[in-house]
């Protein structure tokens, strides 16, 4: 069984959406447990995925039995191994957060939100684990339809917002399919080992066609991910989605879409035509400089939980697009490790945000007050999200961002180290703001326009279903931190043979 | 903002001149995409391999399979998702549109006779389209359109009723979810008979004939998985954009 593994991990989410989609309707009861069901398999698949990389190396699964690049293949080493199990984990755990919300936002359609949901999830997986550059439009396309879908079921605002992404999404997907068609045009290829090694054979690093696939690409995940000046789009549609769309949104699409851009940049382009050839590394820098403070910022100018955590999400992607474009082993470590624990992390703020949400019917920062007395233990889980964010140890988000910071030292790009830090220090004021208002309670000054203390008082620990994951997730994070030696030797082993020099 | 978007444009205009200076030219047929090993084989091996005379058919449904099974699941996704947007269950609660509702009721006799001679026709060529995806340009996704489309005549000659007697929304929905499962189906036996997934030449122990029989026969059935989606999806997508998503008068 393990050497079906890898189509398994894909297998799982997907068929079980279509039996959501289907008996849902008739049987409610039945969506949850079974979307629980299919992504237990699908961690275990993607578990028992990278025990064989880790045995093994690289494994390769030829799709229809055809070899490639006649057929499609996953083609699976330490990078995508790692970021598969993140993703199927952060599936599995808001799952299991998803259970009253889902209830509670979308009575009557609580199948098709499901249905979409696992569809999501298996477009996500795969183009995490595919090695075929036309394969990855496909399921580009797959996880974009449902992500509009998923915000769209939200508020009046939400379907405004997605409008607004969907314009920018496909955009984007243009973008990618055209830069695909590009390289096709140049090596007859579609399978991105077979690009690489066409461009190397026939010494295209020179030819402008080569040159504009990697911009239309570059951009296209950019606006993907909301790099910054390309990230109007995210905000609202985040803030608004319902809550479990959120929370599975805001750790997972950006991240996917950040790990596209290192398969693109590291295996299909290769380090010596993005970085050595094209010679943009420090412009990159300079734009994901601006991205973290920009993100920043807005963070500060928020009064919405919610709407300040998506303007987190894009500091966090400036740092590791700054990360990759350091052109630094140790910084190119400490994006794909930043992967990991941001999408740990992103996630438990995001849980946090949506008991909140559940909870109290706010979107505003003064909803959590008082919450220290009422709900100790969800404090617990935030607080070590928040702390993971901030980059205190022992947590994930201080080791991830401990390589980043070395490898903007070992290349020289001081700007870069300054804008961490200064992100990491408007992180503890944002945090710290939100802890002084549940321990202390809201200044007058702050939430004038709310005052119902009286309704406060009935809130009580968060039920147990969104307890579990905000705490799995928090545990989550001190485990990664503790063990990240292991982590980052996996990820160093991955990037052995693409010999990154120290520094640009 | 216009100011913006035009500087936009024209860059990325510039751009895309820059890349087509270094194009192979037109109909070349030393380009690298028709020179390749990749078309090659596709060119000179297909008939062998798969017995299907139309090489598009045998890359789409055999060869890249698996790209064509989530292409299927993009339609899919799309039906679901308006669903999940546009419909309202039971009695709305929400502020009573005014049903866009056309006044003549009564059927017209020209339109109601051209329908009952046209919808068979239709639906027949569908499926000739869906079944002959191997000698000529056709297959599920074009025979699924041209399906969805006759229940779609029906509804706007008549009602949206009457063509719901014929594919009610529950039926939509089993239509739907079934041909993706006899996608997956041919998959998921290739895997269960100990094949990668989608390696239609296992199923050569099921079907009748060789290896390469198989492949075509799983075609077929591929494609047909197709049809059954795009129908089902073309008419849902048509009966809840036109009615609301109340399912009711619509247009």
């Amino acid at each position: 069984m393990t050497e079906q593994a890898p189509v398994l991990i894909l297998l799982f989410p997907f068929l079980s959406a279509i039996v959501v989609a289907l008996a849902g309707i008739r049987m409610k009861g039945l969506c949850w447990p079974l979307v629980l069901l299919s992504l237990a398999g699908s961690v275990c698949a993607s578990l028992s995925t990278l025990g064989r990389v880790l045995d093994e190396g690289t494994i390769r699964y030829h799709l229809g039995g055809w070899a490639p690049p006649i057929g499609i293949e996953f083609r699976i080493d330490g990078l995508n191994a790692l970021v598969a199990v993140t993703v199927s984990l952060v599936a599995l755990i808001t799952a299991i957060y998803s259970k009253i919300s889902v209830e509670a936002e979308s009575k009557d359609k609580v199948s098709q939100y499901y249905a979409i949901f696992l569809l999501l999830i298996a477009g996500l997986l795969g183009m995490v684990i595919t090695g075929d550059a036309f394969n990855l439009y496909v399921l580009l396309e797959v996880s974009a339809l449902t992500s509009y879908a998923l915000i769209a079921m939200g508020s009046k605002r939400a379907t405004l917002a997605a409008f607004k992404y969907l314009i920018m999404g496909t955009i984007g997907a243009s973008f990618y399919l055209l830069g695909v068609g590009y390289l096709y045009i140049k090596t007859g290829s579609l399978n991105m080992f077979d690009i690489h090694e066409q461009l190397v054979l026939n010494n295209l690093e020179q030819s402008p066609t080569i040159l504009v696939a990697f911009m239309l690409i570059t951009v296209a995940v950019w606006i993907k991910m909301a790099f910054f000046p390309l990230h109007a789009w995210l905000p609202n549609a985040y803030a608004f989605a319902p809550t479990t769309s959120s929370s599975i949104m805001g750790p997972l699409v950006t991240k996917v879409m950040i790990y596209v851009m290192i398969r693109m940049v590291l295996t299909v382009f290769g380090p010596d035509y993005a970085f050595e050839v094209l010679n943009w590394d420090n412009i990159v820098v300079w734009l994901a400089v601006i991205a973290i403070l920009a993100g920043s910022i807005g963070a500060l100018a928020q009064k919405d939980l919610r709407k300040m955590l998506t303007f987190l999400i894009i500091a966090e992607v400036g740092y590791m697009v700054g990360g990759v474009w350091l052109a630094d082993e140790t910084g190119m470590v400490g994006s794909i490790f930043h992967i990991i624990s941001d999408a740990f992390m992103t996630l438990c703020v995001f849980l946090f945000a949506g008991i909140v949400f559940t909870k109290t019917g706010r979107r505003n920062i003064t909803a959590v007050e008082g919450m220290f007395k009422k709900m100790p233990l969800t404090m617990v889980g935030f607080i070590v999200g928040a702390f993971s964010l901030i980059g205190i140890p022992p947590t994930a988000g201080f080791f991830s961002k401990w390589y980043l910071i070395q490898g903007g030292i070992n290349s020289g790009n001081w700007e870069y180290v300054v804008a961490l830090l200064i992100s990491s220090l408007v992180n503890a004021v944002l945090f710290f703001r939100i802890i002084e208002i549940a321990y202390f309670g809201a200044k007058p000054a702050d939430g004038h326009d709310d005052h119902h203390g009286e309704d406060h008082s009935k809130i009580s620990e968060a039920p147990f279903t969104q307890l579990v994951p905000l705490l799995g997730t928090a545990a989550l994070l001190v485990i990664i931190g503790i063990y990240n030696k292991d982590i980052v030797s996996i990820i160093q082993d991955f990037l052995l043979p693409f010999n990154l020099g120290a520094g640009s | 903002m216009k100011i913006l978007g035009f500087i936009a444009v024209i860059i990325t205009g510039i751009l895309l001149l820059q890349a087509e200076r270094d194009f192979p030219d037109w109909g070349d047929p030393a380009s690298p995409a028709n020179n390749y090993r990749l078309s090659q084989h596709y060119i000179t091996q297909t008939f062998t391999e798969t017995t299907v005379p139309n090489m598009v058919t045998a890359v789409l449904a055999d060869y890249r399979g698996y790209d064509t099974m989530f292409e299927t699941v993009v339609i899919f996704t799309a039906g679901i998702a308006i669903i999940g947007i546009l419909r309202v269950f039971g009695s709305s609660s929400q502020l009573e549109h005014k049903e866009p509702t056309l006044t003549a009721k009564k059927p017209d006799l020209i339109v109601d006779t051209t329908c009952r001679l046209l919808i068979p026709i239709i639906q027949l060529f569908a499926l000739y389209v869906v079944a002959h995806g191997h000698h000529s340009p056709g297959g599920g996704f074009q025979g699924g359109v041209i399906f969805g489309a006759s229940f779609i005549l029906l509804a706007l000659a008549r009602n949206l009723q009457t063509a719901q007697k014929w594919l009610p929304e529950s039926r939509v929905l089993t239509l739907a979810g079934a041909g993706i499962f006899i996608y997956a189906g041919f998959g998921v036996a290739a895997l269960v008979l100990g094949g990668d997934f989608l390696d239609y030449g296992i199923l050569t122990k099921l079907l009748p004939g060789g290896v390469e029989d198989a492949r075509s026969h799983s075609m077929l059935g591929v494609e047909i998985g197709v049809a059954f989606t795009v129908t089902a999806i073309m008419f849902s997508i048509y009966s809840n954009l036109a009615s609301n998503g109340k399912m009711k008068e619509g247009i």
